[in-house]
């Protein structure tokens, strides 16, 4: 599968139809989301006041966001004198620049890399390979979809799309002997020492970072797999790539969010491994980088701040959105064209990369509020969806077929008098296409299903003659 | 004007007047904060022994390392463990002596050793820090990870931690409420991926 990157009305259809007749995705899909709705769910009744802590965390973000630019000048106050090298991107190409310089001075060829959203954001492993660095993706899920060649389906399970047997497949390649894929334990032990090497022998690790804590200048990344420690510890340099937005102003802010990721993104009540960096190894420290390198990437975000969508930079990347979306559910993360996938992805793609080149995603939603319910910050993605759409019909970005439609219904539905005319006129002009399970029209207008057609009575006039309960 | 002053400048335009609220407050209240410990890391494959004396931990920690037949040890160099009794047919490797062969020793050890700064009941973590003689691959590279923390180290939860803690941070903070695991073939558990298979807690009166 090709990473397309844009959704395009037509590239949506396309995928989305795709994913929905591949009925072993649909199966996987269902299975992943389900159990991450159920973890979740279950998680946030076993804590006391979850939506207090909720509503807690909203203020945090929002009063974060009023005050960016102090908290982010702070946090590089902090960390400088803890020792690390803050770098500043403006887009996703400064950041990789700076990546690729820092791995230059140091000469470096091997790159052990934990999960980030963001490094696939500025599409660094391109990057990095385009200039004879191997990266090597360490966290499962991504080293899988590495192996395969395709960008994540999902923000925290980037591999859900895939079977047991592909991933069998794949590591059998990489170990040049087949490899059982009944045994998922086995699997796990054969990554674990094919990894192992490439840990101790990587002279940089790159990890993306859950956020940036300004009091201490720590970053702070969380993972399962102690991949992320081990991209952090064992290289003698390491770089993080943040996004701007991910700044917490201090320790007692940062347990609210701690409490809330994890209980919201897989259903645990803390991941496994969070670990808190605050600076490179100290004198005397027997082991850990002598460099650690911050870059906070912007690449579209500051441009949201002060705007009606800078509710979208409150979001923590839990997934929790994605998991409860019926159109995610079916369609599968590849259809997005972006690393963002879901509803957040619907909302954030568009607003980073480009209205033109995602026009689908802002229209790939129900409205029907799900996202918001399960958002540990309670952003209200629904609202912004119905802006962005608001934002193309300004810059008539949506097929002429569909804007002369939505004109006709204006007109149509704008007076009494001529709603009553029209619908006259339908029930009598719909006769010819009516069939017994409703209407078929000679032209596409339902996407091949059958249309309703109009009921002899309308509502109103049974509501009028007192029919109607 | 660089990107640094860009960023911040168009920051600085829309910047508002929103103060954060006040700190949240704990609203556990756990009757016994080791009981709740236990539980919170049981329930994710981890494993928690409790003892009534420091001694008793050392014995119980020299009798896992026997059932799991270790040869090579690495041990942090931080209160209680120098004190603990060697086994003769084990190789220790002390944290702070010898650094540079650290490493590879790590890779190939049966076990690692350390004490923790603070636990939290409850999710089951314990808090390590870096430091002189505090190595962090002893407690990521061997297999197994065997912590020896004193009750008194528990704390309820995250927030209670937070308001007590002096923000005086090294350079590596690590909160472990596990062995390492995924879900990434299929939604299926498996543990010790990268991290230790097993991760065991002794708690000590
Ligand atoms: S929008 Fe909310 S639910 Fe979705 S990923 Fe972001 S924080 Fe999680």
């Amino acid at each position: 599968m090709s990473n397309p990157s844009s959704a395009t009305m037509s590239q949506f259809r396309h995928s989305a139809t795709v994913a929905i007749a591949d009925i072993q995705l649909q199966g996987a899909l269902t299975g992943a989301t389900n159990k991450f709705v159920n973890g979740r769910i279950t998680a946030l009744t076993e804590l006391p006041h979850a939506n207090a802590l909720r509503d807690h965390f909203k203020k945090i973000r929002s009063a974060t966001l009023a005050n960016l630019a102090h908290y982010l000048e702070l946090f590089e106050e902090r960390a400088t004198t803890a020792g690390s090298q803050i770098h500043w991107a403006q887009t996703g190409q400064d950041a990789v620049d700076i990546v690729l310089n820092i791995a230059r001075q140091h000469g470096v060829k091997l790159v052990t890399k934990s999960k980030s959203m963001v490094t696939e954001e500025i599409h660094l492993n391109a990057a990095l390979e385009a200039n004879g660095i191997t990266p090597v993706e360490t966290d499962l899920g991504e080293w899988i979809i590495q192996l395969a060649g395709e960008p994540p389906s999902h923000i925290i399970g980037p591999a859900i799309h895939k079977t047991r047997h592909q991933v069998a497949e794949l590591f059998s390649k990489e170990v040049g002997r087949p490899l059982p894929a009944d045994d998922i334990d086995g699997l796990t032990a054969e990554a674990r020492r094919l990894l192992r090497t490439q840990f101790l022998a990587a002279g940089l690790g790159i990890s993306g970072g859950n956020l940036a804590i300004a009091e201490t200048g720590t970053l702070v990344l969380v993972t399962n797999e102690g991949n992320g420690r081990l991209v952090t510890s064992a290289p003698p340099v390491h770089i993080a790539i943040i996004g701007i937005e991910k700044i917490c102003p201090d320790w007692d802010a940062a347990a609210t969010w701690l409490a809330l990721l994890a209980r919201s993104a897989t259903g645990q009540p803390m991941s496994i491994y969070t670990t808190a960096i605050t600076g490179p190894r100290r004198a005397n420290d027997p082991d850990g980088p002598e460099e650690v390198h911050i870059i906070l990437l912007d690449n579209g975000r500051s441009q949201l701040a002060g705007t009606p969508y800078e509710e979208i930079l409150q979001c923590i990347r839990c997934g929790a959105c994605l998991n409860v979306c019926p159109v995610y559910k079916k369609a599968g993360g590849h259809a997005y064209g972006s690393p963002y996938s879901g509803p957040i992805g619907a909302v954030v793609t568009p607003l980073l990369f480009g209205l033109e080149e995602y026009a689908a995603l802002p229209q790939a939603s129900t409205l029907c509020g799900a996202c918001k319910d399960a958002c540990p910050a309670r952003i209200d993605l629904p609202r912004m969806l119905l802006q962005l759409r608001q934002d193309e019909v300004a810059a008539r970005l949506l097929p002429w077929r569909e804007r002369k439609a939505e004109e006709f219904a204006a007109f149509v539905l704008g007076r009494e008098g001529r709603m009553n005319f029209f619908t006259k006129l339908g029930r009598w002009g719909q006769r010819p296409f009516q069939h017994d399970d409703g209407l078929k029209l000679p032209v596409n207008v339902g996407d091949g299903r059958t249309l309703p057609s109009l009921a002899p009575k309308p509502f109103r006039q049974l509501w009028d003659e007192g029919a109607v309960e | 004007m660089n990107p640094r002053d860009e960023i911040l400048n168009r920051l600085q335009q829309v910047q508002r007047d929103e103060t954060l609220p006040p700190p949240w407050q704990s609203r556990r209240d756990f009757p016994e904060l080791a009981a709740r410990f236990r539980q919170a890391l049981t329930a994710v494959k981890g494993e928690v022994h409790q003892v009534d004396s420091l001694a008793a931990a050392y014995d119980l920690t020299n009798q896992l390392l026997r059932q799991m037949a270790a040869e090579k040890v690495v041990v942090n160099d931080e209160r209680p463990l120098p004190n603990l009794p060697r086994l003769p047919h084990i190789t220790y490797h002390q944290v702070g002596q010898e650094d540079e062969t650290l490493r590879a020793f790590c890779a190939s050890a049966d076990a690692g050793l350390t004490s923790a700064d603070a636990a939290l009941a409850e999710t089951g973590t314990v808090i390590l820090t870096s430091g002189p003689g505090k190595s962090r691959l002893a407690s990521l590279l061997p297999p197994v990870h065997i912590a020896l923390v004193p009750i008194t180290a528990l704390t309820t939860d995250l927030f209670t931690w937070a308001a007590s803690f002096n923000r005086q941070l090294p350079a590596n903070l690590n909160f472990i409420s596990g062995p390492s695991k995924t879900a990434d073939i299929e939604q299926t558990m498996a543990v010790g991926v990268h991290g230790p298979k097993r991760f065991i807690v002794i708690l000590y009166a």
